[in-house]
């Protein structure tokens, strides 16, 4: 890792405010995303990380105003880009900068991809689309980017379709799309998550020089804490639709402070520890959002909660320079 | 030991499926899922059969459970052979041997209340008389694997996914079994919940005396609940070890490379040091594997001799098997002449 973001002399290129997505879910509104705010800095990988339902993929599509709607609505909060809030584009303006001025990778390479369209007319598209190269050039941007992947071949790939690669080169196509246009920010949502681990460690690695070489910003979102560990510079930790904590991966990974994220450390089986010790889960489930509990929403798996923390929730409070949590409790004092 | 004869045993498994192509069902090839697979297992012990996908670590435990078709190999099951066995041999077998699938929404009837899913051995084997005992026997199971009595009475779509599991594992605990074929049992399920459940397999195994085969890909929880490990590449194991030889020494260019893909969950840069994503390609297809060893076309140590002939399987040391011509002797200096 040739950088760290913690650098504060960072300029904000991405910065979310009170972000709010609510869905309607059998007349109930269900709010995925509830009142989350965090910033992107130039050049710094940042992790968003959660279980399923925590909110963490809506965030992402909500800041490219990807949200179904309906059942989706953003109803509040500020998605500033270059000073320029997202939220009150139209849509032909939103439109002209997906791709070109934020990318998305998803998790799943093959529904991703149109499977009727040879690739080479896929990574076309988001050149002709944004005017980013002219079109006699077109074909050798498209070989350039699939050399850039490493994808073996690349004549012969521009003419496939995507049935005939395999997970891990449909992976890389869609990286090759997402970086096209050299956009400042990447958010990759879970881009390895169906890939087998050796093709993950390639992809991963891959990802992260392009986005380093680009001088670009990843936003990377993911439930794998050793992805994140490896990769992030700093990371926000969701639950059920709120940022819990914010930290740098030193930060999260050694001095955690917010009582799910100890859970999930200690709910994991790592290789660096001895085997066959017993593992401590996190009791009972995550709320449902339709039916969200009072206070904290993380206090009736808690094993530190208070009074307080069933009747009132906790804001995200900031501790030290880059360390944040919401939880009223003082969990070093405690454990 | 007081019964040192392994509860099962694998030898020259092969499970092969044809491939047709056009309307009339021409052959156009074969598939060869498991080609050539030999292990045991330890009464009492959990199995890790691990492998990335393709390598045949699924169709393995279907056929143990003798469902999926044998091309060719012996199985052993408590000292008795099931190979080939007729239809009351093979009812008996399945109520000694019973499953876990990975996905806890589509391994349960949706249609069904739980009492009856976890009841279903119950039926099938007739081990309870009369209603009353077979929901008393349902109620016990519910609680035995964490869950409560009265949710005998509910669907499926009522439960997370964790409870799921549960129900799961509560249904294949039903008959009484001895060996529990576990296939990706927590690998749908959040880290969280995921604990859960591997704490629950972990104390079932103490109370009941459970042996267990644990197919999974995710190696810090093979690591953790594994007594011994089989790696599998392109439908043959490549290494059998015990779960510390296997993590601290392992042999097969494979396996290491295996090892040093997966990140840990540790930014610290010493131990970040530890992490080698050097391998490169893919599994190749088991339609058309490469001649030798399957694994050469990826391997960094491969020879003339390794994309000539498949290695055998060697005892490197005390229990510890790897297939690979860096560590057969006898072929040692037919690779040094060849390098």
């Amino acid at each position: 890792m040739n950088m760290k973001a913690h650098d504060v002399t960072r300029r904000t290129l991405l910065d979310v405010r009170n972000l709010h997505t609510v869905f309607e879910k059998d007349g109930n509104e269900v709010h995925a995303v509830n009142q989350v705010s965090f910033d992107v800095k130039e050049g710094e990988i940042l992790a968003i990380v959660g279980e399923s339902g925590s909110g963490k993929s809506i965030t992402a599509m909500s800041l490219l105003r990807l949200i179904p709607s309906p059942p989706g609505r953003i109803i509040g909060g500020r998605v500033l880009f270059n000073d320029e809030d997202l939220l009150d584009l139209d849509d032909e303006q939103i439109r002209r900068l997906r791709g070109r001025d934020i990318a998305m990778i998803f998790q799943e390479p093959m529904t991703s991809l149109n499977p009727s369209l040879r690739i080479g007319r896929q990574l076309a598209e988001p050149l002709l689309v944004h005017g980013s190269v002219p079109k006699d050039q077109v074909r050798e941007r498209c070989l350039e980017l699939l050399r850039q992947v490493r994808l073996g071949d690349p004549e012969k790939r521009l003419d496939a379709y995507p049935h005939e690669l395999s997970g891990g080169m449909r992976q890389r196509v869609m990286i090759a799309m997402g970086l096209a246009c050299l956009p400042k920010l990447l958010i990759a949502d879970e881009p390895t998550t169906a890939l087998d681990v050796t093709v993950q460690a390639q992809i991963l690695e891959l990802l992260r020089d392009l986005v380093r070489a680009n001088n670009s910003s990843m936003m990377l979102i993911t439930h794998d804490l050793g992805v994140v560990a490896r990769y992030a510079d700093r990371i926000n930790v969701m639950y059920a639709g709120r940022i819990v904590e914010r930290g740098t991966a030193e930060e999260i990974f050694h001095h955690p402070k917010h009582p799910y994220t100890l859970g999930l450390m200690e709910s994991m089986p790592r290789l660096d520890q001895a085997p066959g010790s017993r593992l401590t889960p996190i009791p009972g489930q995550p709320p449902d959002l339709s039916d969200p509990p009072p206070g904290c929403p993380f206090h009736p798996r808690c094993r530190f909660a208070e009074a307080r923390c069933r009747s009132e929730r906790p804001p995200l409070e900031q501790l030290t320079e880059h360390h944040w949590k919401a939880c009223w409790v003082d969990t070093d004092a405690k454990r | 030991m007081p019964n040192a004869e392994p509860l099962l045993q694998v030898s020259g498994l092969r499970v092969h499926f044809p491939l047709q192509a056009g309307l009339l069902g021409r052959h156009a090839g074969t598939v060869k899922a498991v080609d050539g697979v030999a292990f045991h297992i330890d009464r009492g012990e959990t199995l890790g059969l691990v492998g990335e996908s393709g390598c045949g670590k699924s169709t393995t435990g279907l056929a143990m459970l003798r469902m999926s078709p044998l091309t060719d190999g012996r199985i052993h099951f408590d000292g008795e052979d099931i190979t080939s066995p007729d239809k009351p041999a093979l009812k008996r077998l399945r109520r000694r041997m019973q499953m876990v699938y990975q996905d806890p929404f589509g391994a349960l009837n949706p249609r069904m209340k739980v009492l009856d899913i976890i009841g279903e051995p119950l039926r099938v084997h007739r081990l309870t008389r009369g209603r009353a005992a077979y929901r008393e026997k349902v109620m016990a199971l519910l609680e035995k694997v964490g869950l409560k009595a009265e949710m005998a009475d509910r669907y499926p779509h009522e439960f997370s996914g964790g409870q799921r599991q549960r129900i799961g594992i509560a249904r294949a605990l039903a008959a009484d079994p001895e060996l529990i074929i576990c296939d990706e049992p927590v690998s749908a399920l959040d880290v969280s919940i995921q604990a859960q459940v591997i704490n629950l397999l972990e104390d079932l195994q103490k109370e009941l005396g459970l042996t267990y085969l644990f197919i999974a890909h995710d190696l810090a929880v093979v690591r953790h609940l594994c007594h011994r490990i089989v790696v599998m590449y392109l439908g043959r194991v490549v290494e059998v070890a015990d779960r510390e030889t296997l993590y601290d020494n392992p042999q097969h260019p494979y396996t290491q490379a295996l090892l040093g893909a997966i990140p840990i969950a540790d930014p610290d840069p010493e131990v970040q040091q530890h992490f080698n994503p050097s391998l490169s390609g893919e599994v190749p297809s088991p339609i058309d594997p490469p001649p030798g060893c399957p694994f050469h076309p990826r391997c960094p140590h491969a020879t003339e001799l390794c994309r000539r002939e498949a290695p055998r399987a060697l005892e490197v040391e005390d229990r510890h098997t790897v297939a690979c011509h860096l560590h057969d002797p006898d072929r040692a200096q037919a690779m040094a002449g060849n390098l």
